[in-house]
């Protein structure tokens, strides 16, 4: 009913609602307001509290199949052609972001064409009209990525994928957001609208609006959002309360490492044997793509995240010719475009210079990625990052290092969010993470006080090598098995000539030892993966 | 349109005081032409606190010339890292990193540009480190050739993707003389033996590094006059001296032409038709209505977007891009098709499509939302200092300043249905055309 009223416009001024707010409307606590004088534009961000995680079992891929039938299908008002019809000439869309635990559904839209966005916008999310022609366009969308995208047009983004994969077999997190051939497949109208009836609730999301908006807007939005059913958060969405069932990570197979218990999300101790698990992914692959990660369980906001951050920064920061990954593997021996490293998993990082926003999740990584090598190089590079992962580890970081990276982060934090729309992303993540502020102020402001000895001990604390999980993408799969169970040596030659200092550092390298229990190295074929 | 940007001028109008723009460009701007030929533009943002600082070397790709060197206009912008003798490459990376700047460069056909995004108290520095580069660059023999080997890392995460391979298959088929024949990544021959041309890349920082052939664009918080006195303190001493390569000008194609690509792995078929277009020059009107016909014809509301994409789902997706070039570029229009055996069928699908634009005026209402959607989507763009300037670059690169930018939109406003008829008819005919497949190797 409520749907039906909204449908007619009733525009006064901007939205003509003048008056009081109606009874029903989303309470403030779940508003984030980022307004900006004269800006000619508006953002919007509505999150919904749900993600893969929450994919029932059989059905990975559901989540983000549910919110990509709001965002690009027909509306129960309008056909997915007729939107395209309308949105085109005002400039303005709407999209679908799901992460493990957050939906978000954003777009952002010139004050001039407001009016007409609306409406579109509201009908998106209330009154999706789940189509059998919508679902069954988006499923070849997905099938094509997974069948030959994700599997062949970039192997360092596949290694990626299967490393998450792997850190997290066994739990929620543990298939990717988009789902496997198998699950996509087989998802039916009445699995996604179940699902949008559980999840797409009242209780369960934030409205994010920032720039030049009025509170016209906002009224309406909350009003018309009041229009969605009512219904519990979904399972052990961050940001809702704390009565809802949580994931269990327990079984996270590199969980077995010293780590910082943050709330309810503390790993079992119990788990697999330690150790380096190695997964090579066969294929006929000309450069080998190497991804190397565990879980950790600091997440930003958290005293130790930022000097850790400081570490991170200086061992590898993202796309920053100043990592020291980057200087080793890249700069100094030429082997590659680049390495970095995380701590926070970095979607789409080959795309981006900062990091993203709305992809929170309670349980984080640390990432090395190291991008393709040549074959013959991919043994000698994965020592040559270990063993710099192991002087971080062991040595920590000097001063000279730790006041650079600090100064550096200090101002290098403004680019993470230069627009409206960023911070209004960052704004909705503090939500999620419980961070009173801002996690942006608090980054900058911790670098002017933190310490080598905060940052030494965070990196003693959170990180290691001696579990973890390491995904190679690469042909000739057995005979890197048989390297690296066997230690062999791994000496490297160039194509051009290096200084003696290099020379004689790759002696070292080439034979540190990994000690790969066979048992602990498996190899599939790219055709096995994301099938069920 | 008077009043659409308003809110933009009122947030960001700053100091200077010279021209006042009256198109679409909501923001005041100064220029400055230093007397060694050095241009700079200077657009005041005030209130971010940051800077965006562009320096676009008007060389691309599509200035390689001599045979054996393609690729060298982006191997070179990595060189340009490599330090100069008063800044070692050690030392500059630790002036970036303290200042925490976010600092990167990109290649293209048409030119260069290396940016840096700053918080303001940190521009003389900026300025003095990036002339400094642009004036002394100085590397070695070996860190040359190691460099090499970090470009040939570049091309192989990058050829993996089916539409890398495509693009250099369908330029090396469709172009004879032109430098566009190779893509901006080059052929991987070429990118092999870059370690051996040392002295050609000396060469090549003589000829094309100098300053009537860089534009600088300055955007963020910052007030024009000091940025002027700044550049004339650090630049002034740049030698002029640019060289201006020849670049060969490909004869008229006669006949369509094909190109099979077969893709070593797995992928849905990707068709790709590309016409020769015409170098850009704003007052074009045939050009420009073959850029809007692209959208008209192929875009998300077209026709051809519903039927294939929407109600008969044959293909993935179908679009078109006419890019903005210093000589004659493809238009093309891409699908990527379903099923293999569809591919003839979607192709003459096309074929009808551009047909009946020859033959029919577009509808004014569509058109006119196109124009308006455009300007829309490129103001509402600018709204941070990196954004501003990255949405300049190609403009600056193209014409050496950012007025074209109003008179772009302005020529455009103009178009009418006629004129898209007359660019269909003029470009989209089988002898400017040639025809792309890919197909994937692996079942």
């Amino acid at each position: 009913m409520r749907i039906a009223m909204a449908a007619i416009p009733c525009f006064l001024g901007l939205f003509g609602l003048a008056g009081s707010a109606t009874a029903e409307e989303i309470p403030d606590q779940q508003i984030v307001r980022l307004p900006v004088n004269n800006d000619p534009t508006i953002s919007l961000r509505v999150w919904f509290k749900v993600g893969s995680q929450d994919d029932p079992p059989g059905k990975p891929g559901l989540a983000a199949l549910t919110a990509a039938m709001l965002t690009e299908a027909s509306t129960r008002q309008n056909s997915y052609e007729q939107i395209l019809q309308k949105l085109f000439p005002l400039a303005a869309t709407y999209s679908a972001s799901t992460s493990v635990e957050m939906t978000v559904i954003f777009g952002r839209v010139h004050k001039d064409n407001l009016a007409a966005y609306y409406p579109l916008l509201r009908d998106a999310l209330l009154a999706p009209a789940f189509k059998q022609e919508d679902l069954d366009r988006l499923k070849k969308e997905t099938l094509n990525y997974l069948q030959n995208i994700l599997r062949y047009a970039s192997d360092e983004e596949l290694g990626k994928a299967v490393l998450l994969n792997e850190i997290f077999a066994g739990t929620p997190y543990g298939h990717l957001t988009s789902g496997t051939i198998e699950s996509v497949q087989a998802i039916t109208l009445d699995d996604l609208q179940q699902f949008y009836r559980e999840h797409y609730t009242r209780e369960n999301l934030v409205i994010g609006i920032a720039g030049g908006y009025d509170d016209s807007l906002l009224r309406r939005l909350r009003s018309d959002l009041a229009g969605l059913p009512a219904g519990k958060p979904a399972t052990g969405s961050r940001g809702s309360e704390g009565d809802s069932p949580r994931p269990t990570f327990g079984r996270c197979p590199a969980a077995t490492t010293p780590v910082v218990v943050t709330g309810s999300m503390a790993p079992r101790k119990s788990g697999p044997s330690p150790g380096l698990k190695v997964t090579i992914v066969e294929k006929e692959a000309s450069a080998t793509a190497i991804s190397v990660g565990f879980p950790i369980d600091v997440l930003r906001g958290a005293n130790d995240w930022y000097p850790l951050a400081v570490a991170n920064s200086w061992f590898g920061q993202h796309r920053n010719s100043s990592s020291h990954l980057y200087q080793v593997i890249r700069e100094q021996r030429g082997l590659n475009y680049g390495d970095y490293s995380y701590i926070e998993h970095f979607p789409h990082a080959g795309m981006a210079l900062v990091p993203p926003t709305n992809e929170g999740r309670r349980r984080q990584i640390f990432e090395i990625w190291i991008r393709p090598v040549p074959n013959e190089a991919r043994h000698f590079a994965l020592r040559a990052a270990l063993r710099e992962l192991h002087h971080l580890v062991d040595q920590g970081m000097t001063d000279a290092q730790c006041m650079l990276t600090r100064d550096f982060l200090s101002k290098f934090v403004l680019h993470y969010a230069p627009t409206t729309m960023m911070r209004l992303g960052y704004a909705l993540d503090d939500r999620f993470y419980d961070i009173p502020g801002s996690h942006l102020e608090i980054f900058r402001n911790r670098m002017h006080t933190v310490t080598r000895e905060e940052i030494n001990a965070a990196v003693k604390k959170h990180l290691q090598y001696e579990n973890m999980h390491i995904v190679l993408v690469t042909k000739d799969a057995e005979s890197l098995k048989r390297a690296l169970v066997e230690d062999l040596p791994s000496p490297i030659t160039y194509p051009t000539p290096k200084p003696e200092a290099v020379l004689e550092k790759d002696q070292q390298i080439s034979r540190f030892p990994l000690k790969i229990k066979v048992e602990d190295v498996k190899i599939i074929s790219v055709t096995e993966l994301f099938v069920k | 349109m008077t009043q659409l940007f308003t809110g933009v001028c009122l947030l960001l109008a700053a100091g200077g005081g010279t021209p006042v723009p009256h198109g679409i460009f909501p923001y005041h701007y100064q220029k400055h032409t230093l007397p060694n030929g050095l241009r700079t533009i200077v657009i005041p943002m005030e209130g971010s606190g940051l800077v965006a600082y562009y320096s676009i070397v008007r060389t691309g790709s599509r200035d390689e010339v001599e045979p054996g060197k393609s690729g060298f206009a982006h191997f070179f912008e990595h060189m340009m890292f490599r330090g100069t003798r008063k800044y070692p490459q050690d030392v500059y990376n630790r002036i970036v990193t303290s200042i925490g700047a976010q600092a990167n460069a990109y290649t293209t056909d048409d030119y260069t540009a290396y940016h840096l995004c700053f918080a303001k108290d940190d521009l003389e520095k900026v300025v003095e480190i990036e002339s400094d580069r642009f004036q002394n660059l100085q590397y070695g023999q070996q860190a040359f050739q190691t460099e090499a080997g970090a470009v040939y890392g570049e091309y192989r995460k990058t050829v993996t993707q089916p539409f890398a391979l495509l693009e250099e298959k369908l330029h090396d088929a469709a172009y004879d003389l032109h430098t566009y024949k190779h893509t901006t990544m080059g052929f991987e021959r070429d990118i092999k033996a870059m370690p051996e041309a040392y002295q050609y890349s000396l060469d090549f920082f003589k000829r094309y590094y100098r300053p009537e052939n860089v534009v600088l664009v300055i955007v963020g918080d910052v007030v024009p006059q000091s940025v002027f006195d700044l550049l004339a303190k650090y630049y002034g001493p740049w030698q002029s001296g640019y060289v201006a390569p020849q670049i060969p000008v490909e004869p008229p194609q006669t006949a369509e032409r094909a190109v099979e690509v077969s893709y070593p792995g797995k992928t849905l078929p990707i068709l790709d038709i590309a016409y020769k277009g015409d170098a850009f020059e704003v007052s074009d009107r045939d050009y420009l209505a073959a850029i809007l016909l692209g959208e008209l014809a192929f875009g998300p509301t077209s026709d051809i977007y519903r039927k294939l994409v929407i109600q008969q789902q044959r293909v993935q997706f179908i679009g078109a891009h006419a890019p903005l070039n210093r000589d004659p570029p493809l238009m093309e229009i891409t699908s990527m098709v379903n099923r293999s055996n569809d591919i003839a069928a979607v192709r003459d699908e096309i074929y009808e499509t551009l047909d009946e634009f020859q033959k029919q005026p577009v509808d004014e209402t569509r058109l006119a939302n196109l124009k308006r959607r455009n300007k829309y989507v490129f103001v509402m763009q600018l709204d941070a200092p990196d954004k501003v300037a990255a949405a300049l670059a190609r403009f600056v690169a193209l014409t050496g300043g950012i007025e074209v930018v109003d008179q772009l939109y302005h020529e455009f406003d103009a178009i009418g249905p006629q004129d898209i008829m007359q660019a269909a008819g003029k470009y989209f005919v089988p002898a400017r055309r040639t025809v792309a497949v890919l197909k994937g190797t692996t079942p």
